[in-house]
């Protein structure tokens, strides 16, 4: 799952992109309100963490902005702002969620879960898809009930195939929602993990639809 | 005794006796004067006709010349024997001389006057008492009104006063009654005209008192918010210590947080910096301070820090020069600004202080060669926790906004410029001639 990170602060950005990458997320970090527009604009994420006190562009005009071109990304706000009316200011803007700092990084985590899960429509906390069961929360998939070891990227790459279980994703949407930016990406690192996957799961688990992409 | 109604009321009606009663000494006076006249006339005009009649009808009473008025007519013979008397006084003025006279005869002071006919002497006399007697019956018929109005007057007085002080009461009363925090106007409704600028002053006073208090709440909150963010900062480090695996993972993640503590220390001392600035400092009596001292002092005390960056810092200008200010407040403006230039400044940079006199006043300057700061942000950067785009360097936000208060307490202006040769900041504090 890709996030975009928005948090001028340099020790919290930094700390809230490790935490997050801890956690399996693939994270990108822009520090300003324009940059963050630019980043939608250029890549397609799964959730935007907001701070509300940025430069250049304030984080409620940020949300607003990018609610009117009817964007439906998911938009948590992570703010020092905690009167009522800031909150209530952010959720009417359209943010889907509201975390006060300082916050816990587990409790971000879980609530980022939680919104992921919602914006695919999923009540179910785990994913799961004939004999594969992925906890998003855990990190821990089991195969046919018996404990799978997967890398990160591994996990990853099936939690994006999984969210929409039939829909066919490309080499590069793949690498998107795996790899975040300055993140070195081997030419065929997809086909490798990919490789992996078949070997663990059975041949016939992801399917290749030639010179479109893959999916379950 | 400090109530207005009664000090008004004491002095309005000790003006009121003392008016009666010299309206009544006037009038007393008068009436002596007067009666003096008339009743000598009478005397005289008695003896005049007493001398026209014959002594033997003046062995009768003559009633109609005596009786309330007092009057005693002696007639004494040419021998000196009293023949007659009208009246059997006690003690009567024995003959003195001819015309008025005044004369003490016992306990009485006697009016006299005396004609001679035919060897007769006749003498018509009449008690001063009776004088002074009707001279006091108008007197106080001049007193009595006055001692009338008094009572009404001291009423009237009470109760005008008091309905034209009510509305001090209302006041007073809405005043008493508002809780500390109620800053809003105090009625200025019917008021008397000397009450009203007492109330309009007190409503200034109200004005700028919520302004101050605004700008403290302002404060306060933006402090607040201002530490909830190295303090989330903190949090998150810390959890990142927590899932450290390794024991290398755990001594970065250690020195992050420690950073991240220092960050927050900073952050208090500044805002601490920055109440103490506030303005009961501004009380203090300025002292002689010698810039270059301080300068030096500072500098050194920095030595340390600019030597973990290789900076070259050194103190360049005058010898000596002094102006009139608050040495602490002094020192925390320059400390700022050095420290400020150290954490700008790159690895191996350069960090000048500069002191000189100018033609009107004290020039200090703390030059460095960072990267400067853009025109269009050269006044916001002076706004309470205002941080910079694009800043990498950790800051609390309030450094210029505590060397802009030290400055402005000694009437110096703050100005942010290029540095010579182009790259780099130059702040420059001008200080008015001690």
């Amino acid at each position: 799952m890709r996030l975009l990170l928005v948090e001028d602060d340099l020790m919290i950005g930094e700390s809230v992109q490790q935490g997050l990458r801890q956690d399996g997320f693939t994270v990108d970090w822009v520090r300003d309100g324009q940059s963050a527009e630019a980043a939608w604009r250029a890549t397609r994420f799964d959730l935007m963490l907001l701070d509300l006190g940025l430069p250049r562009k304030d984080g409620l005009a940020v949300l607003k902005s990018l609610r009117q071109i009817h964007n439906a990304l998911p938009v948590l706000v992570m703010t020092a702002r905690d009167a009522v009316s800031d909150r209530v200011a952010g959720l009417d803007a359209g943010a889907d969620d509201y975390l006060v700092k300082p916050f816990d990084l587990d409790e971000l985590a879980a609530r980022v879960r939680a919104l992921l899960r919602r914006g695919s429509g999923r009540a179910d906390p785990v994913i799961s898809h004939g004999k594969l069961v992925l906890n998003p929360a855990t990190r821990v998939a089991t195969f046919a009930g018996a404990p799978l070891a997967l890398s990160p990227r591994e996990f990853a790459l099936l939690e994006a195939l999984l969210d929409r279980p039939g829909a066919v994703l490309s080499r590069a949407q793949l690498e998107e929602r795996i790899y975040g930016w300055g993140q070195e990406v081997e030419s065929n690192a997809v086909e490798v993990h990919i490789h992996a996957l078949r070997k663990k799961l059975g041949a016939e688990f992801i399917r290749n639809v030639r010179g479109v992409g893959y999916k379950v | 005794m400090t109530s207005l109604r009664h000090k008004l009321l004491a002095w309005l009606l000790a003006v009121v006796l003392i008016a009666g009663m010299a309206a009544a000494w006037g009038v007393y006076r008068q009436a002596r004067v007067e009666l003096d006249e008339v009743f000598d006339y009478h005397l005289r005009q008695m003896a005049l006709s007493v001398r026209d009649r014959s002594f033997d009808g003046l062995l009768v009473e003559p009633e109609t010349l005596t009786g309330e008025f007092d009057f005693v007519i002696q007639v004494w013979g040419r021998d000196g024997v009293r023949l007659y008397f009208s009246q059997p006084h006690a003690a009567l003025p024995g003959l003195v001389r001819l015309g008025y006279d005044t004369v003490q005869a016992g306990s009485t002071t006697w009016r006299v006057f005396a004609i001679q006919e035919r060897g007769f002497t006749i003498q018509v006399a009449q008690p001063m008492g009776i004088r002074n007697r009707l001279a006091a019956n108008s007197a106080l018929g001049t007193l009595s009104p006055f001692l009338l109005l008094l009572p009404l007057l001291g009423l009237l007085v009470w109760f005008t006063v008091g309905r034209e002080l009510r509305p001090l009461e209302t006041v007073a009363r809405a005043v008493s009654q508002r809780s500390a925090t109620a800053l809003d106007p105090l009625p200025t409704g019917p008021l008397p005209d000397e009450v009203r600028p007492l109330v309009s002053a007190l409503n200034d006073l109200l004005v700028r008192l919520g302004r101050v208090l605004a700008a403290q709440r302002d404060f306060v909150a933006d402090a607040a918010h201002e530490l909830r963010t190295p303090l989330a900062a903190l949090t998150l480090q810390i959890q990142l210590a927590e899932r450290a695996v390794s024991d290398a993972e755990r001594v970065a993640a250690f020195t992050v947080v420690k950073s991240g503590l220092a960050r927050a220390t900073r952050v208090v001392e500044q805002l601490l910096t920055l109440a103490r600035q506030s303005p009961d400092a501004a009380e203090r009596a300025p002292l002689p301070v010698d810039l270059v001292e301080l300068a030096r002092r500072v500098v050194a005390e920095r030595l340390p820090l600019a030597d973990a960056k290789f900076i070259d810092l050194g103190v360049s200008g005058a010898e000596q020069l002094t102006v009139m200010g608050d040495a602490e407040g002094l020192r925390i403006l320059l400390a700022n600004l050095i420290d400020n230039a150290l954490r700008y400044a790159p690895q191996q940079g350069r960090v000048d202080v500069c002191i000189r006199r100018a033609d009107d006043g004290a020039v200090l300057e703390v030059v460095d060669n960072g990267p400067g700061i853009p025109v269009a942000e050269r006044e916001r950067v002076f706004d309470r926790f205002y941080r910079r785009v694009d800043n990498e360097i950790p800051g609390s936000g309030l450094g210029l906004a505590i060397v802009r208060d030290i400055a402005e307490r000694h009437r110096a202006s703050v100005a942010l410029e290029d540095a010579p040769g182009g790259r780099g900041l130059a702040v420059r504090v001008r200080f008015p001639l001690a």
